[in-house]
């Protein structure tokens, strides 16, 4: 594909997105299910884990340094699960906590995330001068 | 992931390697072998994957005839088959043939790390019936008691200052959360695999800190298996410590990969400068950039407040022993991290804080009260005494190699240096407080990073180095044979140290229901006695009741106080006291091998409290008895 026709966002990202920005959903509808079955913690645990985290940090936009991909998934669940902390703490602060308002509140701010460009990680997506050369196209 | 290969390692033995070809093209894959059969396997793949799926074989086939019912002075190291410990050598073999490709094919060592984790943390996961770990069982009445309650309560003021648990509550409030959403009855539906959970999701933190430091993918992979095998301390249960520490990893990650300050790198920017090794400085930020990273930072920092009082302390001094660095002088964000652990400490965390701040009086300086393990007593036992025997060793291993590191890559060591300013912050610690005798393993456990990452590298030597750096055949061959022998070595360190008294961490079920029905039998504001706070349930309903653990203190205390238990209760029991004393089996079993009591101590005070007149049996059966006391 040249490269004017190539989309403002690639498919496989705005999917991501879309399935990133749902995960929240889905582990809610999963809290219908009976208690302690699998279908019912599985996606809940991965959801709280990742789902805030990878929200937060993809996509990053420009050249990826080697390691960016890793930076993202290593750094997804101590993100996610800050904010998991925060925001039920926050809720036991307010005595408001119950676990739909737990789920419900990290979802929110999961589907506003992937909605948004990655947080900004400076060396994650500046190409290193000292190794990596700039593409013919970027230099000025 | 995009796979950077910066040294390929060729057809050697594990641990050497021959001379990285050359990496300008950091995502190039090696070209194929010219020709082969078509269906043939490869042996190098087939030496990949086949000891992954003997062990995995191995290690399921172990798990029925692992006795832990029936654990006797070794723990679980004796009831463990011999299938299982050769799954353990399998996965050892497997890990150092996949070393030869960790450059082009990491999911190999990946895999073979995470099923290490696994093969060491997952037996109790998987096979116990009950919660493992009596402190593990105290967590999980913390989540109850504020699931219970539904709001904070930092200033209550609980008996044994339980009430510190609200100060810093992120992590209950967060498993409060998971609990709920699980549909579970309580955290003991899940907590037996915290080990497994925290291991996997510390594994890639622990991979990109390596990475920062070193291109070499072997020495990287080989600092996370060394960490795994040095992590017996067994902070990594369900507790506020293993969220704590995987945040403040996560905090360190981002802190040498992106507040590198500008023409700060000096020398270290010229390859010619670096060990073959190791990777180059990430590439510098400005100031915006970094005060942006910091806000980036600042819910993760949050969360390290919110979920333990001393991880933001260690963080704190850990950011500042990088302050020593040029490349990491980063003032504010220092000074960002102080000024949430002092906001935390001042509000929600103000009743604790102002009492240790109380007490460092006496404890600062105090460099050998604050370094002892636990609150009294020598190991007693065979298992205990090998556990404590194995877990020295372990960290002389590990603190040699680390230091071999030092004296022999001493431009690694340089490069790496932010690493092991991370890793020695933490010790002056002991200066300060004893922590109720766990400082000793909390410095411990947050000095290992990078002690894990400089033992790898004095076992994996330097490839691709040319002219004066090139690596003599002869360290390449002494690397091949002390790598798999050092693995095998600190693996078998590691068993005893983290299973040697596993009898004081595994409960049956029935101990737990005696324990539960005599605490529910108490009546709200009854003193509960118990000779420790280890066993299972120990803090059922704390928050109504109060306790005393009384044979928590040095054993001459205690052996006056085998004289005349009953006496010894009575007289310092308030009067109008309705008191349950609750002793079980597992506390017979860790006052034994903590030397809080001496050989036949439990058995006596148990005989004398039930002849005593002042006490009346409630309940006795094979995993202990209760006694009622109330007071004349």
């Amino acid at each position: 594909m040249s490269e004017n026709r190539r989309p403002v966002l690639p498919a496989r990202q705005v999917l991501t997105r879309t399935a990133l920005g749902l995960s929240g959903w889905v582990a809610l509808a999963a809290t219908a299910l009976p208690g302690g079955t699998p279908l019912r913690w599985s996606p809940v645990l991965l959801f709280v884990c990742f789902g805030p985290g990878l929200a937060l940090l993809y996509p990053q936009s420009g050249p990826l340094r080697p390691g960016a991909r890793l930076e993202a998934a290593a750094l997804a669940a101590p993100l996610g699960l800050s904010l998991a902390v925060t925001v039920a703490t926050s809720l036991f602060l307010v005595e408001a906590f119950s676990g739909t308002a737990f789920l419900v509140s990290l979802a929110a701010l999961t589907t506003l995330a992937s909605a948004l460009p990655g947080l900004p990680l400076p060396a994650a997506t500046r190409g290193a001068v000292e190794r990596t050369p700039a593409a013919p196209a970027r230099r000025r | 992931m995009p796979q950077h290969v910066p040294a390929p390692v060729g057809e050697s033995t594990a641990g050497s390697a021959q001379p990285a070809p050359p990496t300008g093209q950091p995502d190039a894959v090696p070209p194929e072998p010219a020709r082969r059969l078509p269906g043939a396997p490869r042996p190098r793949t087939l030496l990949t994957w086949l000891p992954l799926l003997l062990a995995a074989a191995l290690w399921i086939s172990s798990l029925p005839h692992i006795g832990f019912r029936s654990m006797g002075e070794y723990g679980l190291l004796d009831r463990l088959p011999v299938t299982y410990y050769l799954s353990l050598l399998l996965l050892t073999a497997g890990f150092l043939v996949s070393l030869r490709r960790a450059g082009t094919a990491p999911w190999w060592p990946a895999s073979y790390c995470a099923g290490l984790l696994m093969a060491l943390k997952g037996v109790p996961a998987v096979l116990y019936d009950s919660e493992r770990y009596p402190w593990a069982s105290k967590h999980d009445a913390v989540i109850d008691h504020l699931l219970a309650n539904g709001e904070l309560r930092p200033d209550e003021g609980l008996s044994g200052n339980m009430s510190a648990y609200d100060q810093w509550p992120g992590f209950f409030t967060l498993n409060g959360g998971l609990v709920r959403a699980f549909g579970a009855d309580s955290a003991a539906a899940y907590l037996n695999w915290a080990p497994v959970v925290l291991g996997l999701l510390m594994m890639p933190v622990l991979l990109l800190i390596y990475r920062t430091f070193s291109e070499d993918r072997r020495l990287v992979w080989t600092a996370v298996w060394i960490f795994q095998l040095a992590n017996w301390v067994g902070q990594d249960y369900l507790a506020p410590q293993g969220l704590g520490f995987l945040l403040h990893l996560a905090v360190l990650a981002v802190v040498v990969r992106h507040f590198v300050r500008p023409g700060s790198a000096g020398q270290l920017r010229s390859r010619a400068c670096l060990d073959p090794a190791a990777a180059a400085v990430p590439p510098p930020t400005g100031v915006r950039q970094r005060a942006v990273c910091a806000v980036v930072l600042v819910p993760v920092i949050v969360a390290v407040n919110a979920v333990h009082q001393l991880t933001p302390v260690m963080l704190c001094v850990t950011l500042l022993a990088l302050c020593l660095t040029r490349r990491y002088r980063n003032l504010g964000l220092l000074a960002v991290a102080g000024a949430i652990m002092l906001a935390w400490d001042l509000t929600m965390g103000r009743p604790l804080f102002m009492e240790t701040l109380g007490t460092l009086r006496d404890s600062l300086g105090e460099l050998t009260q604050n370094s002892r393990a636990g609150y009294a007593g020598q190991l007693t036992g065979a298992g205990p005494e090998l556990a404590g025997r194995a877990s020295i060793l372990m960290v002389l291993a590990v603190a040699a190699l680390a230091g071999a590191a030092l004296l022999l890559r001493r431009r690694l060591a340089h490069s790496a240096l932010p690493l092991l300013l991370a890793s020695v912050a933490p010790v002056p610690l002991f200066v300060v407080n004893d922590y109720g005798g766990e400082m000793l393993f909390r410095v411990y456990l947050f000095a290992l990073p990078g002690a894990a990452f400089f033992a790898a590298a004095a076992l994996v030597p330097a490839v691709g180095g040319t002219g004066a750096h090139r690596v003599r055949p002869s360290v390449r061959r002494a690397g091949a044979v002390a790598l798999p022998v050092t693995l095998a070595a600190l693996l078998a360190g590691f068993m005893p140290a983290y299973y040697g008294k596993e009898r004081m961490n595994y409960t049956p079920p029935a101990e737990t229901a005696l324990v539960t029905r005599a605490i529910d039998r108490a009546p709200e504001g009854a003193l509960i006695l118990a000779t420790t706070g280890s066993f299972p349930k120990a803090l059922h309903r704390y928050d109504r009741l109060e306790h005393w653990f009384f044979a928590e203190q040095e054993l001459p205390e205690n052996t006056e106080m085998l004289k005349d238990p009953a006496g010894y209760l009575s007289t310092r029991l308030p009067p109008g006291t309705t008191a349950y004393v609750i002793l079980t089996r597992t506390q017979d079993i860790y006052t034994a091998g903590e030397g809080l009591l001496p050989p036949g101590g439990f058995a006596s005070l148990t005989r004398d409290l039930a002849a005593s007149p002042l006490f009346h049996v409630v309940e006795r059966t094979g995993h202990g008895v209760v006694l009622r006391y109330d007071s004349p």
